[in-house]
Order: C-alpha cells, then sequence, then structure tokens
C-alpha cells in the first residue's frame, strides 16, 4: 500500500520534472550505448560497426527515453495539463466568445446554485432529530374557515395512543404563552407545555444540563423548564450557568433543568418547553377529560418494523370509532379527519410549492442559456472546422480532439459557475430572509459542500452536453473529412436543424416562465385590488393583550383593571392631534381570530347532513366600528349601555345575516354559541340579540375565504385580548411612536404584539406574492433576452452563411424588402413554433402552481394572449435585426469575392 | 544463437533487486549484462524495458541512483540497494519461491497409475 502511494507521488511529481530529467535519462541510456560498444572494441570490433552492434542490441535511444519519460511521469495527465494549457490559450483567443459563454452560464448555474441552497437547507437537509425519518405529525383537521387544523384533545390523544400500535410513543406539545419574571421586568415568551417524553420522541438532546421525562408528567410534579437553543441565545445571553437557576414562571417557581440543540421549531416557535405542571389548566380535568378541549398537538416516532401506512391504516380506524361513539364532538357535516404526516413533510409545507415553483424557474433560465451557449459553441466549431481539420491531419485522434473539447467547454461551464457561485455567495442572506418567512429550518441555508457539488456537478453535465454537440467524424473516417476540408463540412444540414431546435426549444421555455411570471403578475394585481370592508386606511391597529390565558382562568379580578386600562389608553390616544377616533376590541380589524364556536339560531334547525355553523368570535368597543371604517349596515352599533349584567347583544357581520337568516330581517332575532367545547370556556351560552348588522371584511389575508363573525361587546365579555383602533385624518403611521408610548406608560410589561397601519397590514399580506411574482418574472425577463440574443444570433449567422447565396438572389432581381421578407420568415417559423409548443407547455405546467393563484386560473387567456404577444414581439424585433442585415448585402461585393 | 525468451512481466525487478544484492551498486549497463550473463543469454533485455522498470524501483523506494565514474573512466548513472529494497526482496523472493514450488507441484510428471 505504502509503496503505491509512494509511486503515485512519485509519478505525479514526476509528471512536472521538466526538461532536466529527460536529458538525465538521455545522458544514461548514451552512457550505456558507450559502455555496450567498448565491450564490442575490446572484444577486436572495428568502432563503428561496434556502435552500431550495441544501439542494435539494445532497441532504440529514441523509443527508450519515451518509455522512461511514460514511466517518470503519468502520461494522461500530461496530455490532460497539454489540453488544459491549449484549452486556456485557445479561449483567449477569443475573449469575448468566452467571456459570453461564461457570463450567460454564470446567470443559469448561479440561479439554480442560489435556488438549490435554499431547497437543501429548508427542505432536503437531513433532520438534526435522531431518526427524523421516522417521526410523525397528527393533524385534525375538518372543512370550513379556521378548520385546517384543529389539534388533538387529550381523550383523542389517549385512544390514538391505545389504538395504534404502530406509533412506538407520542408525544404531546401544547403551545402557551408564558410570563417569564426576568430582573428587567416581567415578559411573555412564547413557549410550548409538552409531556415528559416529549425529547425522546423528538429525538433532541440537550446541549447543557437534561431534558424532561416520564418523571415530569402529572399535577404533581415540580414544574421544570428546558430552554430552546433561540431563547436560550435571546433570554440569558448563551449563559450556561442558568442550568439549575430557579425562575418565576407565571409567578410559580421553575427549575431549568436544561438547554436543547439547536433544532427547527416544532409545532411553533418556542423559546421554552415547560411540563405540563406549570399549568393548572393542563392538568385539569377540564383539560384531560374534555374531547373537545382541543389544545394538543402530536407528534410521535413509528415503531422499529410499521410502516407509515399502517400507522394511516390504525389512525383512520381509531377516527372512524370515536366519531361513532361520541357524536356530540364531532359534527357529521363537517368531516373531521385525522391524518398522519411524514414530519420533515409537515416542516417544509408552507415552503414547499414556493420552492418548487422557483427551483423550476431556475431550471428552465438554465436550459436558455445552455441553449444559447449550445448555439455558440455550434457557430464557433463551424469556424474552428479547419483547425480541427488541421489537427487531425497531424495526427490527433478522435478521443484526444473530443477530449480537447470536452476540457475546453469544462473551462468555461466551471468559470460561469464560479461566477454564479460568487453571485449566489452574495444571495444567501437575502434568501435566509425570504426563506423565513415560511420555513423554521431558513438559518439552515448555507453554501455547504453538497450545494457546490450540485453546482459542479451541473456544470459538468452542461459541459458533456456541448461537447455532445461538435460534429466530429466517426474513428476510422478521417480520411475523407480531411479530404473534404472544411468548406464542406460547415454546410452540415444536421447542425442548422440542430441550431434551430435550440431556438424553438428557448422561445418554447421563455413563453412557459413568462405565462407563469404573469399569472403570478396578475394574482399579486388582484390581490391588492381586493375590497379589505374598510372604508379607510388612515388606520392605526396597536395589538396588546394585557392579560395571560392563565389571568383569564384564574385570576378573575384582572379582567377588571385590564378594561380600565384598555379604557385609559383609548382616551390618551383619542387626545392625540390629528385622530378623529379610537375603539377598543379584539382582534384587530383584518386579522383572523383563532377563536371560533360553533354557533345555532333560535327557532332554526341544521338540514341533515349541513355542517354545523361556525363563527369567529370577537369583541368590540362602542366606537369600534367607527374607527376600523366598518360600515355598520343595518341596526345599531354597540353603546355604552352594553355593559356586563345588561342584555347580551351582539353585531353580525353580512355573510353571517345572509347565512342563518336568509330573507328576514336579522336585527332582532337572537343566536347562541353551542358546542361541548363552550363547557371549559368562561363564555356563555345565552341567547344574544342581534342589534347590529355590518359590512364584511377581508379577515386573515386578502385572498382568505370570508367567514361568520360575531361581536360581542367588549364590556360584556373577559378581556381575552384586545388592542386600539386609531383612525386619523390622514398620515396615521406618523401616531406609531406616539401611541407605543402612551401603551408602555399604562402597561408596561404587557407586549405590544403588533402595531400596524391597515395599509402596512395590506402590504404585508400580498408581500410574499409580490417577492414570488418578481422573482419568476425576473427569471421570465432573463430568459426572454436571452432567447432574443439566441434567435438574432442564429439568424445573424445563417445570414453570413448566406452571404453568397442572397448576393446571387440580389443580382438576380430580388429586391432587399424580399430578402428581408425571408430572412424574416426564416425567423418568424422558428418563433412560431417556439410560442406553439410553449403555450401548450404553460397550459400543462401551470397548473401545478394553481395553489399559488389568486383571482386567476391557470390557463388564463389573458395572461397568455399577453404573453404570445410579447414573445411574439421580442422575437420578431430579434429577427428584424440580422434581416435587416440581410437586405443590405452589396451583390456586387459579394459577387466578387 | 540459442533461442531467446523475452523477459516475464514481474520478474525483471526481483533481477534487479538481486542483482544489486550479490553485485553492489552497479550502473545500468552493468545490471543488463550480469542478467544476460546468469540466464545464459537466454533472456534478451533492450533499454525500453530495463529502465523504465529501474525507474519504477526509485520511485517506489526500492533503489537510490546517483552520477558517478565507472571502472573505465566513464560517467554512469548507479544504482544501490536501499533497506527498503532489501526487505522487498526478501519478501519477493520468498513469494516467487513459493509459486516456484506450486507450479512445480502442478507440472510434475503424471503418476503412473
Amino acid at each position: 500500500m505504502m509503496r503505491a502511494i509512494r509511486g503515485a507521488f512519485a509519478r505525479v511529481a514526476g509528471t512536472f520534472a521538466g526538461a532536466g530529467a529527460e536529458a538525465d535519462a538521455r545522458a544514461e541510456l548514451e552512457a550505456h550505448v558507450e559502455m555496450a560498444a567498448a565491450e564490442f572494441v575490446r572484444r577486436g570490433m572495428d568502432p563503428l560497426e561496434a556502435r552500431r552492434r550495441a544501439l542494435l542490441e539494445a532497441g532504440g535511444i529514441t523509443q527508450a527515453v519515451e518509455a522512461v519519460h511514460d514511466q517518470r511521469g503519468l502520461p494522461w495527465l500530461e496530455s490532460v495539463a497539454a489540453d488544459v494549457r491549449y484549452a486556456v490559450r485557445s479561449l483567449r483567443h477569443s475573449p469575448g466568445f468566452a467571456a459570453v459563454v461564461m457570463l450567460t452560464l454564470a446567470l443559469g448555474i448561479g440561479a439554480n446554485t442560489a435556488i438549490f441552497s435554499v431547497v437543501r437547507g429548508v427542505l432536503l437537509k437531513p433532520l438534526p432529530h435522531r431518526d427524523g425519518h421516522r417521526l410523525v405529525y397528527l393533524r385534525h383537521s375538518m372543512d370550513g374557515p379556521g378548520g385546517e387544523n384543529l389539534a388533538f384533545s387529550v381523550p383523542e390523544t389517549r385512544d390514538i395512543r391505545n389504538g395504534a400500535p404502530s406509533f412506538s410513543a407520542l408525544a404531546e406539545h401544547s403551545e402557551w404563552t408564558v410570563t417569564y419574571q426576568s430582573p428587567e421586568g416581567a415578559v411573555r415568551i412564547p413557549a410550548g407545555l409538552v409531556t415528559g417524553n416529549f425529547f425522546d420522541v423528538m429525538g433532541l438532546s440537550a446541549i447543557r444540563g437534561r431534558l424532561t421525562t416520564a418523571e415530569h408528567d402529572g399535577a404533581g410534579a415540580a414544574p421544570v423548564m428546558v430552554l430552546t437553543h433561540e431563547g436560550w441565545q435571546r433570554r440569558f445571553g448563551g449563559d450556561t450557568t442558568v442550568v439549575g437557576r430557579q425562575v418565576s414562571i407565571d409567578g410559580r417557581a421553575a427549575t431549568i433543568i436544561g438547554i436543547l440543540q439547536p433544532a427547527p421549531f416544532f409545532p411553533s416557535r418556542a423559546e421554552a418547553l415547560l411540563n405540563m405542571a406549570i399549568s393548572p389548566h393542563h392538568v385539569s380535568a377540564f383539560m384531560n377529560e374534555g374531547r373537545t378541549h382541543r389544545m394538543t398537538e402530536i407528534i410521535a416516532r413509528l415503531a422499529p418494523d410499521a410502516t407509515l401506512q399502517q400507522a394511516r391504516n390504525e389512525v383512520a380506524a381509531v377516527s372512524a370509532r370515536v366519531q361513532g361513539q361520541f357524536k356530540e364532538a364531532y359534527d357529521p357535516g363537517s368531516h373531521h379527519r385525522f391524518a398522519v404526516i411524514p414530519f420533515r413533510e409537515a416542516l417544509g409545507e408552507r415552503a414547499r410549492m414556493t420552492l418548487w415553483l422557483l427551483m423550476g424557474a431556475a431550471a428552465f433560465v438554465l436550459v436558455i442559456s445552455a441553449a444559447n451557449v449550445a448555439n455558440l459553441t455550434l457557430m464557433r466549431g463551424v469556424r474552428r472546422e479547419h483547425e480541427l481539420v488541421v489537427r487531425a491531419a497531424l495526427g490527433a485522434g478522435v478521443g484526444r480532439l473530443r477530449r480537447l473539447l470536452l476540457v475546453e467547454n469544462l473551462l468555461l461551464a466551471l468559470g460561469g459557475a464560479a461566477i454564479g457561485v460568487a453571485v449566489a455567495v452574495g444571495g444567501v442572506p437575502l434568501l435566509t430572509t425570504f426563506a423565513g418567512r415560511f420555513s423554521p429550518r431558513a438559518n439552515e441555508i448555507r453554501l455547504d459542500g453538497m450545494v457546490l457539488a450540485f453546482t459542479v456537478g451541473l456544470s459538468i453535465a452542461v459541459a458533456l452536453l456541448l461537447s455532445l454537440l461538435a460534429t466530429l467524424p466517426k474513428e476510422g473516417g478521417f480520411a475523407s473529412w480531411i479530404l473534404a476540408g472544411a468548406h464542406r463540412l460547415s454546410s452540415g444540414l444536421g447542425k442548422a436543424r440542430l441550431q434551430r431546435a435550440l431556438v424553438v426549444v428557448q422561445v418554447a421555455v421563455s413563453v412557459v416562465l413568462l405565462a407563469g411570471a404573469g399569472l403570478l403578475t396578475r394574482t399579486m394585481l388582484r390581490l391588492s385590488d381586493v375590497e379589505t370592508g374598510l372604508r379607510s386606511e388612515e388606520i392605526l391597529t396597536v395589538n396588546v393583550p394585557l392579560l395571560t390565558a392563565s389571568d383569564l382562568l384564574y385570576n378573575p379580578a384582572a379582567d377588571g383593571s385590564a378594561k380600565t386600562r384598555y379604557e385609559l389608553m383609548r382616551r390618551e390616544a383619542r387626545a392625540l392631534p390629528g385622530v378623529t377616533e379610537v375603539g377598543v376590541g379584539s382582534p384587530m380589524p383584518l386579522r383572523a381570530s383563532d377563536v371560533r364556536f360553533e354557533v345555532k339560531a333560535e327557532f332554526k334547525s341544521l338540514a341533515p347532513g349541513e355542517a354545523v355553523p361556525r363563527a369567529e368570535f370577537r369583541t368590540a368597543g362602542p366606537e369600534f366600528f367607527r374607527a376600523a371604517g366598518i360600515p355598520l349596515l343595518q341596526g345599531r352599533e354597540f353603546g355604552v349601555a352594553d355593559q356586563r349584567g345588561a342584555p347580551r347583544v351582539v353585531v353580525v357581520n353580512q355573510r353571517l345575516a345572509d347565512k342563518l337568516f336568509p330573507g328576514e330581517e336579522p336585527v332582532g332575532k337572537r343566536i347562541a354559541w353551542t358546542g361541548e367545547i363552550l363547557k371549559f370556556t368562561p363564555i356563555s351560552t345565552d341567547w344574544r340579540t342581534i342589534v347590529g348588522v355590518i359590512g364584511n371584511t377581508q379577515d386573515g389575508g386578502l385572498d382568505a375565504a370570508g367567514g361568520l363573525v360575531v361581536y360581542q361587546p367588549f364590556a360584556q365579555e373577559l378581556a381575552m385580548g384586545g388592542g386600539l383602533v386609531i383612525r386619523a385624518d390622514s398620515n396615521v403611521a406618523a401616531l406609531t411612536a406616539a401611541a407605543t408610548r402612551i401603551v408602555r406608560r399604562i402597561a408596561p410589561t404587557a407586549p405590544i404584539t403588533s402595531i400596524q397601519t391597515i395599509r402596512q397590514f395590506k402590504d404585508a399580506s400580498v408581500s410574499p406574492r409580490r417577492l414570488n411574482a418578481a422573482l419568476v418574472s425576473s427569471f421570465g425577463l432573463l430568459a426572454v433576452l436571452i432567447a432574443a440574443v439566441g434567435i438574432a444570433g442564429v439568424l445573424a449567422f445563417s445570414v453570413s452563411a448566406r452571404t453568397t447565396e442572397i448576393g446571387i438572389r440580389m443580382s438576380l432581381g430580388a429586391g432587399s424588402g424580399r430578402v428581408q421578407r425571408m430572412i424574416l420568415r426564416e425567423g418568424g417559423v422558428l418563433v412560431a413554433a417556439g410560442l406553439a409548443i410553449g403555450l401548450a407547455g404553460a397550459a400543462v405546467s401551470t397548473r401545478v402552481i394553481r395553489d399559488l393563484l389568486f383571482g386567476v386560473t391557470p390557463g388564463d387567456p389573458v395572461t397568455l394572449a399577453g404573453v404570445t404577444v410579447a414573445m411574439g414581439v421580442v422575437g420578431l424585433v430579434a429577427c428584424w435585426i440580422p434581416a435587416r442585415r440581410a437586405s443590405r448585402i452589396d451583390p456586387a461585393i459579394t459577387m466578387r469575392s | 544463437m540459442a533461442e531467446r525468451l523475452d523477459v516475464q512481466q514481474g520478474t525483471l525487478a526481483l533481477m534487479i533487486l538481486r542483482t544489486l544484492d550479490v553485485l553492489g551498486p552497479l550502473h545500468g549497463y552493468g545490471i543488463a549484462r550480469r542478467i544476460e550473463e546468469t540466464s545464459k543469454n537466454r533472456l534478451a533485455l533492450n533499454y525500453g524495458t530495463l529502465y523504465p522498470a529501474l525507474l519504477k524501483l526509485e520511485q517506489e523506494g526500492f533503489i537510490e541512483a546517483e552520477w558517478g565514474e565507472s571502472e573505465n573512466k566513464r560517467r554512469a548513472k548507479f544504482y544501490e540497494l536501499t533497506p527498503a529494497g532489501r526487505r522487498q526482496l526478501a519478501r519477493e523472493t520468498r513469494d516467487w519461491q513459493k509459486t516456484a514450488d506450486l507450479i512445480a507441484a502442478f507440472l510434475a510428471p503424471k503418476k503412473e497409475a
């Protein structure tokens, strides 16, 4: 082994030994011949004859020097080195060609590298969780708004645990906000309450201290806290001595027992994970016995020999059984479903669609740029045929010529890749921010070895493809090639056809990209045109929940003081200059409410099989609707008289009125909240009289399907949240600082969870779509630009190859207009073919992005027509330039040359 | 002249090492002569075979080369066995012996039934 390595090193070194070693070998061989000749002379031979004999016996010196040379170095490495030297020299002779090719490839390869780094970081990278591929996330969903992820109740968790032996373990996680008494004051931190086995199931370990186990389960356990890596950094500055420290959480003592390794947040962002014992609610009978009390998310680990399908079957069986057994907990009209989703899929759910879209767009750009480079290479190949013929005539074999071309193309592709990677390096921080919107794994994005390997692989693939395009004779066909000379070869029909095919491909792919870009842009425009339902945009919303869930459940006195503080804030904000109205309520206008309950109307029953209607639970003070600019359609707004103890009244949105009282006068009718879940809430199931109907608003995003909404007077319900809605004459954004100061003074420790104007909110709602549209559009523009250059280039080349022919035509009487038309027709056919193929492709491929669209259908005729016109115009302009050149050919000059 | 054999692949290295072991530092010509003499002129050895083999042994670290002066005052490159070369010789001799015994056993005259 050592010997082989040593030998190999010596040979690599020997390859670059240079001329000294050569002379040395020659001298040694000369000495050998002389010694042999001397021997013959000693035996009595004539000196000249002796030398001849010596040479004859030993074989020629030159051959021997060659043989020694081959042993000294690595012949193949040496010839590759020669190829590289040659390729560099030849590219240096055509710097324009090299620069254009490298830049074109840099665009394609750079775009792919950048997007792939995101795809890898967010979707493909192995999870930090031990055996992450055995993890699954369970989701409980049903039809209707807010039904996408209902979470599970503890009894449901128990049913699944008992009914699905395919899971080796099930962990429970309940999203919760806790108040941490830090040395600087009370802060709310996003947390998760988990069962003791959570970390074991997740396959995560502690970087300091320890994690929870089964001993931490149950009401009697002492509260303990595990910090997530982010929580540790943010709240404790990465101080390792926090382990073992006692801290105050929700007014109780909890011990920090460990720090978790860095891992993507799931199911929700959390700075700390605690055992259930910290929350009296989570260990109460409400929580543990209420079948509809759904605030638990489930992560499970598949048993070693179980398959995902088995688990799905078992969970489906459990779902069917409990739905049959507990009819009151599962409205049959709403179709409750339990799904088992591989963990990695659940993590990447929101990112997947967008990322594959971008990856596809980037791949298209690469196809187009590679096609362009292929065309350039083909044209250059024609000019080089003479050179290749000469090299062949001098004894270069087909293999050697191919290798030479491959080395050249590799240099170009890798050069392009290097520029592309440099661009991608600059883009990674940008992409990380972009990906952070929809993936908890965005911070794992980097240009690592795998990404670079992908880039290099891509470059090599491009180089190989380009090399295959070159026309070289079959082995043994050299004689005819050399005989034919360069001129006969260059007019090869096959090559021209290939060039045309490449142009058609470029146009077609550009059309597909443009169609995607067009649809996404129209989506964005449609979205910005959506009516919010508010009459003004000069509204500032400040969401500031004063109470935590624990306060609401266990501290009734807190409610009154919170309401006093809200009223104080409202009055102070009202006094700010320019403010015309301030209302209190929850949640803020255009925000979706996570609180939805089943609702029923008096004297009405549901049709059989009809889903029980569910409505958003919202609260509003007397000035809320006016401040938010929500129009009152019928009846009255809330007044100061609608107090606790006064008759229960509600205001509903138009959609609810239409749904529950179609064709009737809704004002004066009565509705009530209903459903099992209300048993666990402080919300009354009493009848409430509708006193007003307001217009529908676009809550939960401009693309959200509208839901039913019930407002109750802010004063009549617990302050389950709250904030200020501030309306001004103009420039309400300027009030942000003043509003913040007011809130800070009255409620110093309460978190301001958002402070936004309605315009900012709308913007934020549109911006992910805008980003999609902008990215795909820039890819589309790039594609069209490259394709246009490609068309013009190929036609120009065709014109220059046909100069003589055109000269003859013109001298025979063809006018310049006719020549121009001829060339235009030649290009027009290519563009038309590309358009036809592209449109067909777009009709099919845009269906893939259906879920990203809003307000347009994948085959949107307006978009496709626009794309056709745009591409057609660009294509014709690209054809027109060479056509004009053709029409200016002077027959006299061409005929003479 | 008797029929001359081409030197067999793999055996030349052993012959060179053995020659240097017996005769000490020697130039290429001397090695060639010695191998031819030992084989009673049955082996044909041209430079195209000998010198690459010498270079290979040198690259592998079994021999060392140095320019010196031959017995009749000519400049010549002398080769000398290194300690690694000596070990390699012992190893290869042993292997070769085993192979030879094995082949001999195979080629032994058929026993009378």
